[in-house]
């Protein structure tokens, strides 16, 4: 079932500047989607038209069945949950469960309400032990996920992680790999990244842009073989798919260690 | 020859109770490539800091020891004329890029006119780096009609034109695309060979591995130095400090297991390939 439908997508932020080149696109309900390409490709400025922080120049955006040319971002914003790229674009108040609890009480939640959904949306990333804390007290993995919790708690249908893994170490890595397997029980996830081995391990689907339009749009064993359109959108695949299509008689379309070693064992079965 | 000398560097930041970089002792010789790795909080950015004196002259706090580099030290000498010395390029290109010109050339132009190099000498550095980060065209276009790979290769650029030794560069490619953050190691590995001394902080071991002399590992203290094939393979002490390894050491690590591999553990996916291949012929 979609979600979102997109219809002749074009914008631009200058007269004559086209930043985006007619997109058509379904979301559906639960899938992951990465939206992967160089920087400056439009992926920032595409999603942003999914909650209306931008309009389209031309063209229709369409949410659960309904246009949403006459939706405030407000409105729109109960649907699609966008996490800025920086946490600190988006934290402003001075103790963690007040920032997580902003989005929702703007919804006319209060109450034990409100205290459950603030709770549990620091449970979901890990940071209920830090609720009284000042976010300014966390480091940047923790900032990220506090900035997370607070579009978590307005459970809206879409979240969308704009470059969730930028600046992270190992440990925020896992992290925020571990919380996008657990929203995506229950919501629709999109991220924007450059991590291709985020991308690879937890993407049901991945869409790559290049100068503002769709180029591929396919599971990502398919986009990370599509070598020529990788590279023209600045992308490579992760090391080791990388290794396995450079060595004669692999597959090319391997994500991850077990897969390799999979192929490696199968080949020297077949060598006898 | 030495080029950086820390003696017993010690720093904490005013309002903060612990120190963020405790006891650091390391020489650095003229020409090497040593890569910086830690987890976050590890002080990376603040050691990278301390070599253009922003630490302590910039941030309040509390500094014991030395800091001695190409021949100056830190804590005697400003910001300003360290900047002669070391080149620092940060994380964001657009934290570096003043914006003060309106094209490529004019923002590379920035840092010699405050320093007042006269205008011959001036086009001529200007000309010679543009070939070097490889946009020679692109000398009339606003940065901000770059790629994020291009922005970057100019905020070094206009780091590097003040023809600094050193060049330390913190998490230079934390934002870029997957051949943005390609472009910017091919290059920096380009002035390591011109003898230029490079410092870079990041997380990036799959092209640390193939480029870097020396890999420092930080948890507020200097860890461990060593070659990159030593730190990038030691699974346990990288895991004990919040890392991770390859997923080329991870391969190297199963053939181990299964009694196809003897050697080392590699982190190289050049040395992989050959491995891998020697065992499907």
């Amino acid at each position: 079932m979609s979600l979102i439908e997109i219809k002749n997508l074009f914008f631009e932020y200058k007269e004559g500047i086209k930043v985006l080149k007619n997109i058509n696109l379904f979301l559906s309900k639960s899938e992951v989607v990465a939206i992967i390409g160089q920087n400056g490709s439009g992926k920032t400025t595409l999603v942003k038209h999914f909650n209306g922080l931008l309009r389209p120049t031309k063209g229709e955006i369409i949410i659960n069945d309904e246009t949403t040319i006459k939706k405030s971002v407000a409105e729109l914003s109960h649907t699609c949950g966008y996490v800025f790229q920086n946490p600190d674009d988006q934290i402003f108040n001075s103790v963690v469960e007040d920032e997580v609890a902003f989005g929702p009480t703007n919804m006319g939640i209060k109450g034990i309400e409100l205290k459950v959904r603030v709770d549990e949306a620091l449970k979901t990333v890990g940071l209920f032990e830090e609720k009284k804390k000042h976010p300014l007290d966390l480091d940047l993995n923790q900032k990220k996920l506090v900035a997370i919790a607070s579009i978590v708690a307005m459970n809206p249908e879409l979240i969308i992680l704009d470059e969730p893994t930028t600046g992270q170490d190992h440990a925020g890595l896992i992290k925020v790999e571990t919380l996008i397997n657990e929203l995506r029980k229950t919501h629709t996830v999109v991220i924007i990244s450059h991590d291709m081995n985020l991308v690879a391990r937890v993407a049901d689907r991945v869409i790559m842009m290049c100068n503002g339009e769709i180029i591929f749009d396919g599971s990502p064993k398919e986009a990370f073989t599509k070598n020529d359109l990788m590279k023209k959108t600045y992308l490579k695949p992760p090391i080791i798919t990388e290794l396995a299509q450079s060595i004669k008689g692999f597959r090319k379309d391997i994500l991850t260690v077990d897969e390799f070693m999979e192929e490696l064992i199968r080949l020297r079965k077949n060598k006898k | 020859m030495d080029i950086i000398n820390f003696k017993n560097f010690s720093w904490k930041y005013s309002g903060y109770r612990g120190w963020t970089l405790h006891n650091i002792n390391i020489s650095i010789k003229k020409g090497e490539f040593i890569g910086i790795i830690g987890k976050i909080g590890s002080g990376r950015t603040t050691f990278c800091s301390s070599m253009l004196g922003l630490v302590p002259h910039f941030y309040p706090g509390i500094m014991e020891g030395e800091i001695i580099i190409d021949g100056v030290n830190v804590k005697e000498t400003s910001i300003s004329e360290l900047s002669s010395h070391v080149g620092l390029a940060f994380q964001s290109p657009a934290n570096q890029l003043t914006g003060a010109g309106t094209t490529i050339e004019e923002e590379l132009a920035f840092g010699l006119q405050n320093l007042g190099v006269p205008y011959e000498e001036m086009n001529k550095r200007i000309k010679d780096m543009l070939k070097l980060i490889g946009l020679e065209k692109f000398g009339k276009r606003s940065p901000f009609e770059l790629s994020g790979g291009q922005q970057q290769k100019v905020a070094i650029a206009s780091v590097l034109i003040m023809n600094p030794n050193v060049l330390v560069l913190d998490e230079p490619t934390s934002q870029l695309d997957p051949l943005g953050t390609e472009q910017v190691f091919d290059m920096v590995k380009k002035l390591s060979k011109k003898g230029i001394t490079i410092i870079m902080s990041t997380n990036n071991i799959n092209y640390l591995s193939k480029f870097a002399d020396r890999i420092v590992l930080f948890d507020n203290a200097i860890i461990k130095v060593d070659t990159p094939n030593k730190i990038l393979t030691d699974i346990e002490l990288l895991k004990k400090h919040s890392l991770t390894h390859s997923d080329i050491t991870e391969v190297s690590i199963r053939l181990k297991k299964m009694g196809l591999y003897k050697g080392e553990l590699l982190v190289n996916l050049e040395d992989l390939k050959k491995v891998v291949q020697g065992l499907i012929k």
